[in-house]
């Protein structure tokens, strides 16, 4: 009798347990995300992909950071303030004092120079970032102040790369972990921290299968605002045509390495979901300031004439979801002149230039470019398009599609009159920008528009952006080099094409970015 | 000659045999004209000397070939194949991650294009040009030329995206947890656990792609038993079977398709040897995590221990399937035994 009794009592026990077990499970709130995996590793000092970047953004926080779209101005993260000493050489930043590890532990100065100690001695692929720190040291458990070696006014936006997460020193430590100077050879963290992670992020790292997948589930201790999905299942479909079939199919929530083609091919799908934001490349033409190479397209009034001629709304209509730049500097940035500042079609305007400049009759040219489509626009297009506005003011354009590295060494050694390119930022600070003036790469030698050919004004200016540490005072600068390459550039930056997601209709909250191309901790589903 | 000397007559034959491959792996390995520094550092590394030095050292390229290739002999020798550049693990864990996935989807391949193939070249060469024939010789032409990555994409479209009569890509869907480990094949572990959602599951997951490999050995099967029945079937010692008053089945059967299957087993061993290699299209376009897109990547990235590792292991499985197949003749075919 007892016997029975305790059958049935573990029978129904065992039940019950199934039962629970079954509800909380579906109660989970689970994503999956199909991607092709980058990534060697998921140690903030030693990962340097866009898989690691994406995970760590998740798993980690960093002392500050962008807003979550662009990179168009420093927020505060794990620091809640900041001070940068005249010189700009030193930066010292007071931490919050709410936030604590996963584990529970608060966040202290001293995890902050560990964690970048660590990265500079590990002397692994990321730890570049750190050479221009001298010193990083806590003048109390609540502020650090990291000493450079000259000033380098995108010090903080470099900052904001996972790189520089802040990991928990005692466990890293606890695993084999140092920030000593020999770390290169003695720091044994990496595997435990490529297996889970040991920071203050909204998720946790619970494993990683390289290859196959990446598997993060929710911070109980996160100090800000709790992400909507309990756990993110991050699965390698390296192939972008299996990732469309896995989407369509609902195996996936958001496909993120799908082409344009592909996109535009689930329009319509009502049970997919598109976003479409401007990317990180600007494409613009280049007008050789060198007569001997530019000819006529080395006269200023001439390369204003072309900035007035073309006809942006007609490239927006062409790539659907494209902006217009301001100019060169790239549109996410801080201070970056958008659309709504850029340069309008003008007709008359370019006429009158071109009069102006000696060529009322007009004057033929070519126009070089690499034969290439680049995220899924093709710069063939484009140039027949340059083509027909031009020819509306006379100039003739012939066009000189070339191969690839063909076209590009001929650009990189500043030999193209009048080519057509594309540009992402190196560095998602307004410092970016300064290439594309006298004495930057692109300008100079590439399109021999040298520091000579600039007035003395715009020259203090250069020098100034390079050292200026001040917020305010950047974006006046950055302001008044931008309206002088609107007015007297060597370029004429035409279009920002799109970046292009698909996900279940249901999914909400994507956005992509320059940094960390997908903030997992920003998406929800609708019930 | 009995089995055991045939057997180490054999063995003895694989040691040179492997040795060539080290060597030639390791030639072309570094007769490629690209730089692992370029292809494993990041651009802004690249322009940092003591980045670059250190990982010259770190990974012994800083030294003459033919030591770096006496070293990774040595190493060998001890079982040790070296760490991956690219996933900074030793090759030999790499492997055992990789390997069984692609075991688990070659052994079902090669049985659906054994059965496929067999039955396909028997009907074939039985009804020859009748139109049962010609159906099987357009199916086989088809299986053999058609390209594998296309009948992937199409199948995957059709059976799983529109139909879903099948799982997509991946060896489990996505929100099912993997059997515990014990041999690393997916649907053998589940069995072991008892768990009978995930056995099912991983069943379903690996129908379409053995299905696509299936068919493009099943070409090859069906085109050689067909040409090689027929000729065992004008035989004398055919004639005499049926003379004597056997019926039809038991001669095709089990005089004729005995004899006719020789030259299949034979090329058996290659085909089950190319589908462990790594079926690299069909284990991309379907998200299976196996040896071959290990090897894809390794050797985009340069990656010279994992490209070397990985060529042995390939030299292993021929060696070793080839192994079998001449075990196999050694039963099947008398001759051999007499020679």
């Amino acid at each position: 009798m007892l016997n029975r009794f305790f059958t049935k009592f573990t029978l129904s026990a065992v039940l019950l347990a199934m039962a629970l077990g079954i509800a909380l499970a579906q109660d989970e709130k689970v994503i999956v995300i199909g991607h092709a995996e980058v990534a060697e590793a998921y140690d903030p000092a030693h990962a340097y992909s866009p898989t690691g970047g994406m995970v760590n953004r998740a798993t980690y926080s960093t002392l500050v950071t962008f807003p979550d779209t662009d990179a168009s101005s420093i927020e505060p993260l794990l620091a809640s303030s900041w001070t940068i000493s005249d010189d700009g050489l030193v930066y010292t930043f007071m931490l919050r004092d709410d936030v604590k590890f996963a584990n529970g532990d608060p966040i202290t100065a001293e995890d902050v120079v560990f964690s970048i100690n660590r990265l500079k001695n590990v002397k692994a692929q990321p730890s570049f970032l750190a050479d221009p720190i001298v010193s990083v040291e806590a003048a109390d458990a609540s502020t650090v102040s990291i000493t450079l070696s000259e000033a380098r006014p995108s010090f903080l936006s470099e900052l904001t790369n996972s790189a520089f997460s802040v990991l928990n020193a005692e466990v890293v430590m606890a695993n084999g972990g140092t920030d000593a100077a020999d770390a290169a050879e003695t720091d044994k963290a990496m595997d435990y921290l490529d297996q889970t992670s040991a920071g203050s992020g909204p998720y946790m790292l619970e494993s990683w299968k390289p290859q196959e997948e990446t598997v993060l589930v929710r911070n109980p201790n996160y100090w800000g605002n709790a992400p909507y999905f309990d756990r993110v299942i991050i699965v390698n479909i390296p192939e972008a045509a299996t990732q469309k079939v896995a989407l369509e199919s609902g195996d996936i929530d958001l496909a993120t390495d799908l082409s344009p083609d592909q996109v535009v091919g689930l329009e319509g799908n009502p049970d997919i979901g598109i976003f479409r934001g401007p990317g990180s490349a600007t494409h613009f033409l280049l007008m050789n300031r060198d007569p001997e190479i530019g000819g006529p397209m080395a006269n200023p009034l001439v390369a204003k004439a072309v900035r007035y001629a073309l006809d942006y709304q007609g490239y927006r209509d062409l790539w659907a979801g494209s902006v217009t730049p301001g100019t060169n500097m790239w549109i996410g940035l801080a201070g970056a002149y958008g659309q709504d500042k850029a340069i309008t079609r003008d007709l008359d305007m370019a006429k009158s230039l071109m009069a102006e400049a000696g060529y009322a009759e007009g004057f033929e040219t070519t126009l070089s470019y690499p034969d290439f489509t680049f995220n899924g626009v093709n710069l063939s297009t484009n140039a027949q398009k340059i083509q027909a506005d031009l020819a509306e003011i006379g100039i003739t354009v012939n066009l000189n599609p070339g191969e690839v590295q063909v076209s590009l060494e001929e650009y990189r050694n500043g030999q193209q009159g009048f080519g057509y390119w594309f540009w992402g930022p190196d560095k998602l600070d307004p410092v970016d920008f300064l290439e594309f003036l006298p004495g930057g790469k692109v300008a100079t030698d590439r399109t021999k528009w040298t520091p000579e050919m600039a007035p003395q004004d715009i020259l203090d200016l250069i020098a100034q952006a390079k050292v200026e540490s001040d917020a305010s005072v950047r974006t006046d600068i950055f302001n008044k080099l931008q309206d002088y390459a609107q007015a007297e550039g060597a370029f004429a930056p035409f279009n920002v094409p799109a970046v292009q997601t698909a996900f279940r209709s249901n999914i909400k909250g994507y956005v992509w970015h320059p940094q960390w191309s997908l903030d997992v901790a920003l998406l929800s589903r609708t019930e | 000659m009995p089995l055991y000397q045939y057997l180490f007559r054999r063995i003895l034959f694989s040691i040179p045999l492997l040795l060539g491959i080290t060597v030639v792996a390791f030639l072309i390995a570094n007769a490629v004209p690209a730089d692992p520094i370029n292809a494993n550092l990041p651009q802004n590394a690249l322009n940092n000397e003591k980045l670059v030095t250190a990982f010259r050292e770190k990974w012994g390229l800083d030294k003459p070939p033919y030591i770096q290739y006496l070293t990774y002999l040595k190493n060998l020798l001890r079982g040790d194949l070296g760490i991956s550049i690219k996933t900074k693990n030793p090759i030999l864990e790499d492997i055992k991650q990789f390997l069984p996935a692609t075991f688990e989807l070659a052994t079902f391949s090669i049985l659906i294009g054994l059965v496929l193939g067999i039955s396909f070249g028997v009907t074939s060469a039985v009804w020859r040009n009748s139109w049962a024939d010609y159906l099987v010789r357009v199916f086989a032409l088809i299986g053999v030329s058609f390209p594998v990555f296309l009948l992937a994409l199409v199948a995957l479209s059709v059976f799983h995206a529109k139909l879903g009569w099948t799982a997509g890509p991946g060896r489990l869907s996505f929100l099912v947890k993997d059997p515990p480990h014990v041999t690393g094949l997916f649907t053998l572990d589940s069995l072991l656990a008892g768990q009978w959602k995930t056995f099912r599951d991983a069943v379903s997951h690996l129908v379409l792609p053995s299905s696509v490999l299936g068919i493009f050995v099943s070409g090859i099967i069906a085109r050689m038993t067909r040409s090689s029945l027929l000729e065992v079937l004008s035989r004398d010692y055919i004639r005499t079977a049926r003379a004597k008053g056997q019926i039809e089945p038991k001669v095709i059967l089990r005089h004729a398709l005995s004899n006719a299957l020789i030259p299949v087993v034979t090329i058996l061993g290659v085909l089950y040897g190319n589908l462990l290699a790594g079926a690299v299209l069909t284990e991309s376009i379907f998200a299976w995590p196996g040896i071959g897109r290990y090897a894809f990547r390794a050797s985009t990235s340069q990656d010279f221990p994992a490209i070397m590792g990985i060529s042995m292991l390939i030299a292993l499985i021929y060696v070793v399937a080839n192994f079998i197949v001449d075990i196999l003749y050694f039963l099947i075919d008398p001759r051999i035994r007499y020679s």
